[in-house]
C-alpha cells in the first residue's frame, strides 16, 4: 500500500485554506443584484383545516413583491418514493404540524417581509392533534393523511422464517422495551436557499444540500421544466448529517417566488426554522426478545419498534429499516423477525439522521449485555460470539465480503485497558461497549451510481467533474486527492468542479455514506482512463511499452528505470500537438440487487460494502447528582483503507460527540401540545469542547475488494457504536441497564435510588 | 428611527456606513461590508459563530449593536491574515484538521486568537475552556483544541505540526 | 434575527442617563452587554421605544473596598469580578457563580453584574419567538391569563435563573437604585415581588447603580447545576455564608442559605439557616439537615419549566446546598 504518494497521507483538506480564511461563501452569504428576501409563513396549529387565507394586506404593504401560497402549486404531492407521495410543498387544504408550510413572502428587506408574514390573515379550524404514536394509531379523530389507516405511514416486515422453532431451541429468552425520544441535527448552518431564474429561464438554485441532483430531480418535476434546465450550484454546505438530502419546501417556494417576481429571492432559516422545519431524528419505542443457547449465541430474536415519523413520510421506509439493517449486519442470528412501524403524528417530519436509531441500537446492545450478565459472559467475549465475519450473508441475504469486526473490537479492548478494567473499577466508575456496522450505500435504482469527466489543461493541470458533493466531511478533498495519485499530479494542480447539475453527471449524493465508495471509485476510474491516454503519447516519448510507465510528482516515467521520465504537462502539449485531446470519463454503478426494494421486497444485496465499528467508553457517575463524566473513548472502525487518517479521524471524533455525547447523554427534545419546547441552541444541549473526553482513534483496514483502495465508509459506525457504547458504561457505572435514553442525569439517579432502595 | 452616519475601524481600516438603531455589528459587517467571514448561526449569543474582536477582546457581534461599534478597533476574521500569509493558528487549523464544514471556524479562530494573545502556550484544559464558548457541530473539538495548543507553542508539537512553524526565524 | 425598532440614547454621564429614564420611564430600557436584553427584543418579548446605553459610563464600572463593604459598579463586567483578589477572597461566592456564567472567552466581556442581577425571569413555554408564542393563548408574562407551566396557576411562575443574585443574596447584598435626584438602599432579598411577570421592585425610572457586599468576615459558597458545562442557566443554585463565632473559630455563629433557579426569585431560606447557628464547622450531619430542610422549602416554589425534570430539580436543591455548606466550612477551616 505505501506504494500511494497521495492516497493514505495525512493530507491537510485542499477547502480548509478559504474556510479560515473567512472566504469560502455559504448560501446565506450570497447576494446577487436585486435580491430579495424571501419568508415563510408557517401554521401555529399542529392539525388545523386551512379555511381561507387572505394575503390583501399584505400584499398591500410596499416593498413586498410577491406572495404565494398553496393556489400558486397545482397541489402536487411530493414524495421520495412513488408509495409515499405525501407532502405539498405549500399545504391547501390542511396543515399537519406546527410549522407547515402555508404561504411565502417576497420583500426588499427582511423587516418588510416579517411585517408581511403578520398580514397573511389565514383562517383555520383546528382538528384534534396526536402527538404520540401509539395514541396516534389508536386514534378516532380525522387521520393526518386520509389514505394511510390507523396513522400507520410505513410498515416494514422482515421474517427469515423459524423463528417461532428457534425461540423453542433457546436456553435463555428475554425481552426488553426501550424508548428514545427524538434529537435534531443543530447543523452550524442553518438552513438557506437562493434561487433566480435565468436569461435562458434555467433554474439555478443554492442551497446546503446533501446531493444537487437529488434536488434537481424533484424541482423539475414541480415546475415541469426539463432537468437541464434546473442547475443546483455549489456552494459550502456547513453540515448535513443527513437532514440535507432531500427537496425541502423552502426550495421551491423560493424558486417559486424568484419565479413570480423575476428577481433573486434568498430564504434564511432560523434556527427554531432549522430545527422544527427540516427534518429530526425519529422517537423510537423498541421491544427485542432475544433467544440464546448456552453460549450467548443468538438463535432467535424478535424485534418490533414503533417509530413516531411526525407528520409526512420524508425517508420513511428507509428510516424504518436502516436501524434493524444495522443490527443485522454487526450480529448474526440464528432467525429474526422484525415489525418497523412508522406512525404519523402532528409533529415535525423525521428523516435520516446521522445515528439513524441510536434509541434502537442502544436497547438491543443493552440486551446483550443483560444477557451476558445472565450467562456470565463478559460483554466483549459474548460480542465476539455473535459478530459477524467476513464472507458470510446478513438474514436479509446481503453477502459481506470485507469485515474485520473483530479486529475492531480486540483492537479497543486493547488500547482502552478493558481487561484491567471491566468489573475491576470502583463504585460508580464504570466501562461499557458497543458494536455496529453501517452500509455503504443504499439501492438507488437509476441514481445509484456516478459519473466523473477529466480534462487536462494545456499547462499540465487537470480539471476533474463529478457530481459529489461535500458537506463538511471532506468529500472535495477525497475527490483531490483520488485524481492526483492517479494522474501523477499535485494536489494543487488539480481543479475540481463538483457539486453542479449542470456540468457534473448523476450522483447518488453525500447520502447513505457512498461519496467515496461511489463517487471517489468514478473519479479513480476516470483519472486511471486519463492516465492511459497520457501514458500512450508517452510511451511514443519515451519509447517504452505503456504498460512499463508509472507518473507521479508530475511526472511519467519508466518504473524501472525512474531517471528516464517526461513531465507530464509536456505531454500533453505533445498529445495536443497531434491533434489528440487529453480528456476521459469514468463511470461506477454498485452491483446492488436492483429487486431489492425497503418495504415490498427487503432481501438481497444491500450494498457493496459494510463497515464495522467498536466504542469502548469509561465514565465516572456522580451517585448524588447522577451527572456524568466521560473519562475516555476509544474508537475503531474497520474503513476498509484510510485514504486519509488526519480526516477520518475528525470523522471518529465528531461521531462520538454527535452519536455518544450530546446523542447519550444531553440531545433530546421536550414538547408541549406539539410545539417543540427547546429548538434552539442555548435550549438543546449540544456537547461543548470542555464537556468532551479524550479520544483515542483506531482505524481498522480490511481493505475492501470492490471499494477505490479498498476503502468504504468511515466514521457512522463510530456515531452509532458510540450511542451504545456511553450507554453500556453508565448502566456498568452504576449497575442499572437503562432503557430510557438518553441517560440524562435524573433518570441515572432515579435508577440508583431504586437499586439502593431495592437492596436496603 | 433615523439611520445614523458612524465609521467604524475594521481590521486597521476605516470604513464610513449608514445604521439603523437596530442594526447589529454582524449585519453591518456581512450586510453592509460584504464580510461575510462572520457568521450567523443561533443569533442569539450562544453558538459563538458570530465572534469578532472588539479592543482585542473576544465578543458576539450578533448582540453587539452596530452603532456600540464605534471607537473601537474591530477585527474579523478576514483580518487574521497578513494578506495571503496565514497566522499560524490559522495554518495550525489547516495543518491539525481542525476544519470540516467551516461554519464555526471564523468564530473558532477569534475566540482562539484571543486566548493566544494573553496566553502563548495554553494547555488543553486551559484552551478548552476558553472554546467553551463556541460550539461546532462536525469535529468533536478533539482537533481544534489541538490546533490551538500547537499553534504557537515550540515545546508541544505532533507529527501534524508544519516544520517550518515556529521556527523561531 | 432581527432586532425589532427603537431609538438609541447613549448618555455622557449617570445624571444624563437618569434625566432619560425620568423622561421615557417604561418606554425605554437601560441596555449594559445586551446579552438578556437583546436576545429578549430579537425573540419579541418585548419592543422598547428607547434604549439607553451605559456604554460610556464608566463611573459605573469599578470594584473598590469601603469600611466593611465592597462596593461594585453596576455596569462592571463579569470578567472583571472573576479576576478580582478582592472578590475572590472576600465573597467567594460571588466569584464562584461568576465564572459559571456564559462562556469564558465571550460573555465575561459583555455580561454585567447588573445585568446577571436584571437578567429577567425565564420559563420554556416563554422564551420562545414570536411564532412559536402564536397559535395559542397568550401566558401571564406574555400578557394573557394562563399559564403552561403549572395547569390553574392565577400567576407566572416564571424562574429566576441568575447566578449572580443567588450568590449576591446569600452574602447579604445590599442594591442601590438611582432615580433623577434621590437614591435607595434596598437589601437585595427584598428586592424581588412575588410576581413572574415583572419580578423586580425597581421603577421604570430607576437604574441599578450599585451593589453593596458586606465584607464582615465570613466564608461563603457558590454551587449550581446545569446540563453543560458553559453556555447554560442553572437548574438548581444555591449560596451560603458562614459566619463563625468570635470567640470559637469552628463554631458557626451565623448562616444564609439562598437557593435559585427554582422559584421567582432566589430563595432566602432564614429558618433553614438558623438550624446551623451554634453547630461545629464539622458538623456534616447538620448540614445535611438544613439542606434537606431547604429542599422540603424550595420544592413548593418549583414548576417545571426550565429543563430537566421537576422531582430532579427538587433533590438537587438539598445536594447544592449541602455542597456550597461543606465547601464553604471548608474555606473557614483554611
Amino acid at each position: 500500500m505505501s506504494d500511494y504518494t497521495i492516497i493514505g497521507k495525512r493530507m491537510p483538506r485542499v477547502d480548509s485554506r478559504a474556510k479560515v480564511m473567512g472566504k469560502a461563501k455559504f448560501t446565506a452569504d450570497l447576494k446577487l443584484p436585486g435580491m430579495l428576501v424571501g419568508k415563510i409563513k408557517r401554521s401555529p396549529y399542529a392539525h388545523a383545516r386551512i379555511l381561507n387565507i387572505d394575503t390583501s394586506k399584505a400584499l398591500a404593504l410596499p416593498g413586498v413583491k410577491a406572495i404565494v401560497t398553496g393556489k400558486d402549486t397545482e397541489g402536487v404531492k411530493w414524495g421520495v418514493f412513488a408509495y409515499t407521495r405525501d407532502q405539498q410543498f405549500i399545504q391547501t387544504e390542511k396543515a399537519r404540524y406546527i410549522g407547515d408550510e402555508v404561504a411565502g413572502v417576497a420583500a426588499v428587506d427582511e423587516e418588510t417581509a416579517l411585517k408581511a408574514l403578520d398580514l397573511i390573515n389565514v383562517t383555520y379550524e383546528e382538528l384534534p392533534a396526536v402527538f404520540d404514536p401509539m395514541a396516534a394509531m389508536a386514534s378516532q379523530t380525522e387521520l393526518i393523511h386520509e389514505e394511510f389507516p390507523n396513522n400507520i405511514n410505513i410498515h416494514v416486515n422482515i421474517d427469515t422464517g423459524h423463528v417461532d422453532e428457534n425461540f423453542e431451541k433457546s436456553y435463555y429468552i428475554r425481552e426488553d422495551t426501550f424508548v428514545a425520544p427524538e434529537e435534531s441535527y443543530f447543523q452550524a448552518e442553518p438552513y438557506a436557499v437562493l434561487a433566480r431564474f435565468d436569461h435562458d429561464d434555467c433554474l439555478e438554485v443554492w442551497c446546503p444540500n446533501g446531493g444537487p441532483h437529488m434536488k434537481s430531480k424533484p424541482l423539475s418535476n414541480s415546475f415541469k421544466i426539463p432537468l437541464h434546465k434546473v442547475k443546483i450550484r455549489k456552494i459550502a454546505i456547513g453540515g448535513a448529517f443527513g437532514g440535507r438530502s432531500e427537496i425541502c419546501p423552502a426550495d421551491y417556494i423560493c424558486a417559486l417566488l424568484a419565479k413570480k417576481t423575476n428577481c433573486p429571492v434568498k430564504i434564511v432559516f432560523t434556527r427554531e426554522e432549522n430545527t422544527i422545519a427540516t427534518r429530526q431524528g425519529h422517537a423510537m419505542i423498541t421491544t427485542h426478545k432475544t433467544g440464546v443457547d448456552k453460549e450467548g449465541r443468538v438463535l432467535a430474536r424478535e424485534t418490533t419498534c414503533y417509530m413516531d415519523g411526525g407528520a409526512y413520510s420524508s425517508t420513511g421506509p428507509i428510516a424504518t429499516s436502516v436501524p434493524f439493517l444495522s443490527m443485522e449486519q454487526a450480529y448474526r442470528m440464528g432467525s429474526v423477525r422484525y415489525n418497523g412501524y412508522r406512525v404519523y403524528t402532528n409533529k415535525p417530519i423525521r428523516g435520516m439522521i446521522r445515528v439513524h436509531g441510536r434509541g434502537f441500537a442502544c436497547g438491543l446492545d443493552t440486551q446483550l449485555d443483560m444477557i451476558a450478565e445472565h450467562l456470565g459472559i463478559d460483554p466483549v467475549e459474548m460480542r465476539l460470539r455473535n459478530s459477524r465475519q467476513p464472507g458470510e450473508y446478513t438474514s436479509t441475504k446481503s453477502y459481506v465480503d470485507s469485515c474485520a469486526m473483530d479486529e475492531t473490537i480486540h483492537k479497543a479492548v486493547e488500547a482502552s485497558g478493558w481487561k484491567e478494567k471491566w468489573g475491576k473499577l470502583p463504585p460508580f466508575h464504570g466501562i461499557g461497549i458497543g458494536t455496529n456496522s453501517v452500509q455503504t450505500g443504499f439501492p438507488m435504482g437509476i441514481r445509484g451510481g456516478s459519473q466523473s469527466f477529466i480534462k487536462f489543461n494545456e499547462d499540465g493541470e487537470a480539471t476533474v467533474m463529478s457530481g459529489v458533493v461535500d458537506n463538511g466531511q471532506g468529500n472535495d478533498n477525497m475527490l483531490v486527492q483520488i485524481a492526483a495519485e492517479e494522474l501523477g499530479l499535485l494536489p494543487e494542480d488539480i481543479h475540481l468542479v463538483s457539486a453542479d447539475t449542470e456540468t457534473t453527471s448523476s450522483d447518488p449524493g453525500s447520502y447513505s455514506q457512498v461519496s467515496t465508495f461511489v463517487g471517489g471509485h468514478a473519479v479513480k476510474i476516470a483519472a486511471a482512463n486519463c492516465r492511459e491516454k497520457l501514458f500512450e503519447v508517452a510511451s511514443k516519448i519515451l519509447k517504452v511499452d505503456p504498460g512499463n510507465l508509472a507518473a507521479k510528482n508530475r511526472m511519467i516515467f519508466v518504473k524501472d528505470n525512474p531517471e528516464k521520465c517526461v513531465p507530464i504537462k509536456k505531454v500533453v502539449r505533445v498529445s495536443l500537438l497531434n491533434f489528440n485531446s487529453v480528456n476521459a470519463e469514468g463511470g461506477y454503478w454498485p452491483k446492488v440487487d436492483m429487486k431489492r426494494e425497503w418495504v415490498s421486497n427487503p432481501y438481497g444485496q444491500m450494498c457493496e460494502a459494510f463497515s464495522f465499528g467498536t466504542t469502548i467508553v469509561e465514565v465516572k457517575v456522580d451517585p448524588d447528582t447522577g451527572q456524568v463524566e466521560v473519562l475516555q473513548a476509544t474508537a475503531a472502525q474497520d474503513v476498509g483503507y484510510a485514504l486519509n487518517p488526519l480526516v477520518l479521524e475528525g470523522q471518529f471524533e465528531g461521531s462520538v460527540a454527535m452519536g455518544g455525547q450530546g446523542g447519550m447523554l444531553t440531545e433530546y427534545h421536550e414538547w408541549k401540545d406539539g410545539r417543540c419546547l427547546n429548538p434552539t441552541m442555548l435550549d438543546y444541549k449540544l456537547p461543548l469542547a470542555c464537556d468532551m473526553p479524550k479520544i483515542k482513534n483506531i482505524i481498522v483496514e480490511s481493505l475492501d475488494p470492490k471499494g477505490p483502495y479498498g476503502a468504504k465508509e468511515a466514521g457512522m459506525s463510530i456515531a452509532m457504536s458510540a450511542a451504545q457504547g456511553y450507554s453500556a458504561a453508565v448502566s456498568n457505572a452504576i449497575g442499572v441497564h437503562m432503557d430510557s435514553f438518553p441517560l440524562t442525569p435524573d433518570k441515572i439517579l432515579a435508577a440508583i435510588k431504586k437499586k439502593k432502595s431495592k437492596a436496603d | 428611527m433615523d439611520k445614523i452616519d458612524i465609521s467604524l475601524n475594521i481590521n486597521d481600516k476605516p470604513f464610513e456606513v449608514r445604521v439603523a438603531p437596530n442594526d447589529t455589528l454582524l449585519e453591518v459587517l456581512r450586510d453592509q461590508l460584504d464580510l461575510t467571514g462572520s457568521k450567523e448561526s443561533c443569533g442569539e449569543g450562544v453558538c459563538g459563530s458570530c465572534t469578532v474582536h472588539m479592543d482585542d477582546k473576544p465578543v458576539r457581534s450578533c448582540l453587539t449593536l452596530a452603532l456600540e461599534a464605534q471607537g473601537c478597533n474591530i477585527k474579523t476574521v478576514e483580518g487574521l491574515a497578513n494578506g495571503d500569509d496565514l497566522s499560524d493558528l490559522q495554518q495550525s487549523f489547516i495543518d491539525h484538521g481542525a476544519v470540516q464544514c467551516g461554519f464555526c471556524t471564523p468564530g473558532m479562530l477569534m475566540s482562539a486568537d484571543a486566548l493566544l494573545k494573553s496566553n502563548p502556550s495554553p494547555n488543553e484544559e486551559t484552551t478548552r475552556k476558553a472554546l467553551s464558548g463556541n460550539i461546532c457541530r462536525c469535529t468533536g473539538y478533539a482537533k481544534i483544541v489541538e490546533a490551538v495548543c500547537h499553534a504557537a507553542n515550540p515545546h508541544d508539537r505532533c507529527p501534524d505540526c508544519k516544520t517550518d512553524n515556529n521556527s523561531g526565524e | 434575527m432581527r432586532l425589532p425598532r427603537f431609538d438609541y440614547l447613549g448618555p455622557d454621564t449617570l445624571d444624563e442617563a437618569l434625566d432619560l429614564l425620568a423622561t421615557h420611564r417604561e418606554e425605554a430600557k437601560i441596555l449594559a452587554g445586551g446579552t438578556d436584553l437583546l436576545v429578549r427584543m430579537k425573540k419579541g418579548l418585548l419592543t422598547p421605544k428607547f434604549l439607553i446605553s451605559l456604554k460610556a459610563l464608566n463611573e459605573l464600572s469599578y470594584i473598590k473596598k469601603e469600611n466593611d463593604c465592597i462596593k461594585i459598579g453596576a455596569r462592571t463586567s463579569i470578567a472583571d469580578i472573576i479576576a478580582s483578589d478582592l472578590i475572590q477572597k472576600q465573597a467567594r461566592a460571588l466569584s464562584q457563580a461568576c465564572e459559571k456564567i456564559g462562556a469564558v472567552t465571550i460573555q465575561h466581556y459583555r455580561g454585567t453584574i447588573g445585568g446577571n442581577i436584571l437578567q429577567n425571569n425565564r420559563c420554556h413555554h416563554y422564551n420562545q419567538s414570536d411564532f412559536h408564542r402564536s397559535g395559542r393563548q397568550a401566558c401571564h408574562k406574555d400578557g394573557g391569563k394562563i399559564c403552561y407551566a403549572r395547569d390553574a396557576s392565577d400567576r407566572c411562575n416564571s424562574t429566576c435563573q441568575s447566578d449572580g443574585a443567588t450568590a449576591l443574596m446569600a452574602l447579604g447584598a445590599k442594591i442601590v437604585l438611582a432615580s433623577k435626584g434621590h437614591e435607595r438602599t434596598v437589601d437585595l432579598a427584598n428586592f424581588y415581588t412575588t410576581d413572574g411577570i415583572m419580578p423586580f421592585a425597581i421603577e421604570s425610572y430607576e437604574l441599578l447603580k450599585e451593589i453593596i457586599v458586606p465584607a464582615e468576615g465570613g466564608s461563603s459558597a457558590y454551587q449550581r447545576l446545569a446540563y453543560r458545562s458553559a453556555i447554560d442557566y442553572p437548574i438548581v443554585c444555591a449560596g451560603v455564608l458562614l459566619k463563625l463565632s468570635a470567640s470559637q473559630k469552628n463554631i458557626i455563629d451565623d448562616a444564609r442559605i439562598v437557593v435559585g433557579a427554582m422559584s421567582r426569585s432566589p430563595l432566602f431560606l432564614a429558618r433553614e439557616a438558623s438550624s446551623l447557628k451554634g453547630k461545629k464547622l464539622t458538623d456534616t450531619e447538620a448540614f445535611k439537615k438544613a439542606a434537606d430542610a431547604s429542599m422540603n422549602s424550595a420544592a413548593a416554589f418549583a414548576v417545571h419549566n426550565v429543563g430537566a425534570t421537576l422531582e430532579y430539580r427538587c433533590v438537587m436543591v438539598s445536594e447544592m446546598v449541602f455542597r456550597a455548606l461543606k465547601s464553604a466550612a471548608q474555606d473557614a477551616k483554611a
